[in-house]
């Protein structure tokens, strides 16, 4: 048994239900807004505002560790936010906002017993799960691509980085999004409760910033974003293959 | 005589939790369209985990399980789930969705309308209320609406009016009636007189396996059939002439005396008794409730 985005009759169903209710809740929609408007938009935009002028001593030039690979030729502190600390921002808002998300519907649903009426209708456990990793998806991928596009924008009046590096930035964000199906299915199989799935929200996010930490001090320039994508992938992957091998959706209503 | 075509039916299943507890242990049974059948059990029996492996939620370790002659893991199960209603045991309910949306939904689910299940369940002036804040019973009455929605050829109750005080019980009961009326129905229950009120046949669960099945009449004459007997000497007098009878028990000024089968046996039992100078004032035949032969079957 394996969650695959087919959208059939009944997962358009459910999901159409998944994002009425999460457009329900202003709890959800609260956490599910502003914590990536922080992560992918103000932090950001301050850093690089700050850095093109908007104070005398973040502006100019920097001093990095010559030997560090991934550090070498960011003689701009723009630079150095561009590379160095934007993929960190990027990683996080693509992977802890579809597990806000999953929180919600999936945590939820659960805890308060509704999953029994969900199954006593003619959907199948796959097609239930299915619906919600895509109503985290759409709702996570709503949430950031306008964001992204705000910070495209600012990056590409404010610094000489170019299209290639949007293209870049934005892959590394998919590849985040991506990832999350994996990790919010499995955040669904094992989690039983709100503070379970923030626990484990806790265990995936510090070591993948540990991980995207390493990747932007030893991979220079633009490789850094394609390698980390691969990684997000593989670290999706490898959750997705540990919720549908070693997991089962049983898990999921006993 | 056409065969009856099977409705549901359990071969050899076994499910075993990944805590070890086995819920189901090689149980077989099978309902014919068109019975209503009722599956009783103490709790933890069992009841629960078989409508979870026909509705597809849980799969069986062992064996097979089939809805309407489909096998759950089967392709043509999906075709067979449009046309079966579950109710589901004391479900939690929405709090950010209404009768209504809910309703819609269950029949968008069951590709029809959910127009005829609200007027059938008496919903029309609570369609705007958040499911969680109706009161139990009507929260029951949507659940059964969304069973409903399809006209579906079987239903599937568990617990129907688990948690519901006395009125509301009454008033699912009417509704079930109601609906139940031409349909192959399986009702999980531990309430006897629910049991006894909507079903004609009996499956009885003991720790995961079936310990007596049948009619519920031919269940409650094969159990512990009894005379109750009266007379005016006194029930001392009347255990002395009964010896040999069959096992007896003296119950305040009666004599119960159990005999295989009470109605034949009554005139024999009457006639010695009053041959032998006893003044007979009561010999009924008495039926076992199924209260007992529930208890005498689960022990």
């Amino acid at each position: 048994m394996s969650v695959q985005l087919q959208l059939t009759r009944p997962v358009r169903v459910l999901l159409r239900k998944e994002v009425r209710q999460f457009l329900r809740s202003r709890t959800a929609l609260l956490t599910g807004l502003l914590l990536p408007t922080l992560i992918m938009v103000v932090a950001p935009v301050v850093q690089l505002v700050a850095a093109a002028g908007g104070s005398s001593a973040m502006r100019g030039t920097t001093a990095v560790p010559a030997g560090v690979p991934g550090m070498s030729g960011l003689t701009q502190l723009s630079d150095v936010f561009l590379y160095v600390t934007f993929p960190l921002f990027f990683v996080l808002a693509g992977l802890m906002t579809p597990s806000l998300a999953a929180t919600h519907t999936v945590i939820s649903e659960r805890e308060r017993r509704s999953i029994e009426l969900l199954v006593a209708l003619p959907v199948s456990v796959t097609d239930i799960l299915t619906a919600k990793t895509a109503a985290n998806l759409l709702v996570a991928a709503v949430t950031l691509l306008p964001l992204f596009v705000v910070d495209a924008v600012v990056v590409l009046v404010l610094t000489h980085a170019g299209p290639l590096y949007v293209m870049a930035a934005l892959l590394l964000v998919l590849s985040s999004l991506t990832a999350s199906i994996g990790i919010s299915l499995l955040l669904a199989l094992v989690a039983r409760d709100f503070r379970t799935a923030n626990n484990l929200n806790g265990f995936f996010v510090v070591p993948t910033m540990i991980m995207t930490g390493l990747c932007v001090t030893l991979v220079p320039g633009l490789w850094r974003f394609v390698v980390l994508s691969l990684l997000m992938l593989a670290l999706g992957g490898a959750a997705y293959l540990i919720a549908v091998r070693w997991l089962t959706f049983e898990r999921y209503l006993t | 005589m056409q065969p009856v075509a099977t409705a549901l039916a359990f071969q050899s299943v076994t499910k075993r939790f990944r805590n070890g507890r086995v819920a189901l242990a090689d149980v077989s049974w099978s309902i014919a369209r068109g019975s209503r059948t009722c599956l009783l059990g103490p709790n933890g029996a069992g009841k629960s985990t078989s409508i979870r492996i026909l509705e597809g939620a849980l799969r069986p370790t062992a064996g097979s399980a089939e809805l309407l002659g489909e096998p759950v893991d089967g392709p043509g199960y999906a075709a067979a789930r449009m046309r079966t209603g579950i109710v589901p045991q004391g479900p939690g309910m929405y709090t950010d969705l209404t009768a209504r949306e809910y309703l819609r939904f269950a029949a968008e689910l069951y590709e029809t309308s959910p127009d005829r299940a609200i007027a059938t369940f008496g919903l029309r002036d609570h369609l705007r209320t958040r499911l969680s804040e109706l009161s139990g019973g009507f929260q029951r009455r949507v659940v059964l609406a969304g069973a409903l929605v399809a006209e579906p050829e079987l239903l599937l109750l568990d617990e129907p009016t688990v948690g519901l005080d006395p009125k509301a019980s009454h008033e699912v009961h009417e509704y079930l009636r109601q609906v139940m009326s031409g349909r192959t129905v399986l009702l999980c229950t531990h309430n006897l007189a629910e049991a006894e009120a909507l079903c004609e046949d009996v499956i009885i669960l003991r720790e995961g396996r079936v310990v007596l099945r049948g009619r519920l009449g031919d269940l409650r004459r094969g159990a512990r059939s009894r005379l109750r007997l009266a007379v005016h000497q006194g029930p001392q007098a009347l255990a002395a002439r009964l010896n040999g009878f069959g096992p007896l028990r003296v119950v305040g000024d009666r004599v119960l005396l159990e005999v295989p089968d009470p109605e034949r046996e009554a005139p024999r039992v009457l006639r010695t008794l009053l041959e032998a100078g006893l003044d007979v004032y009561e010999c009924t035949p008495l039926q076992a409730s199924l209260e007992e032969v529930f208890l005498e079957a689960v022990g």
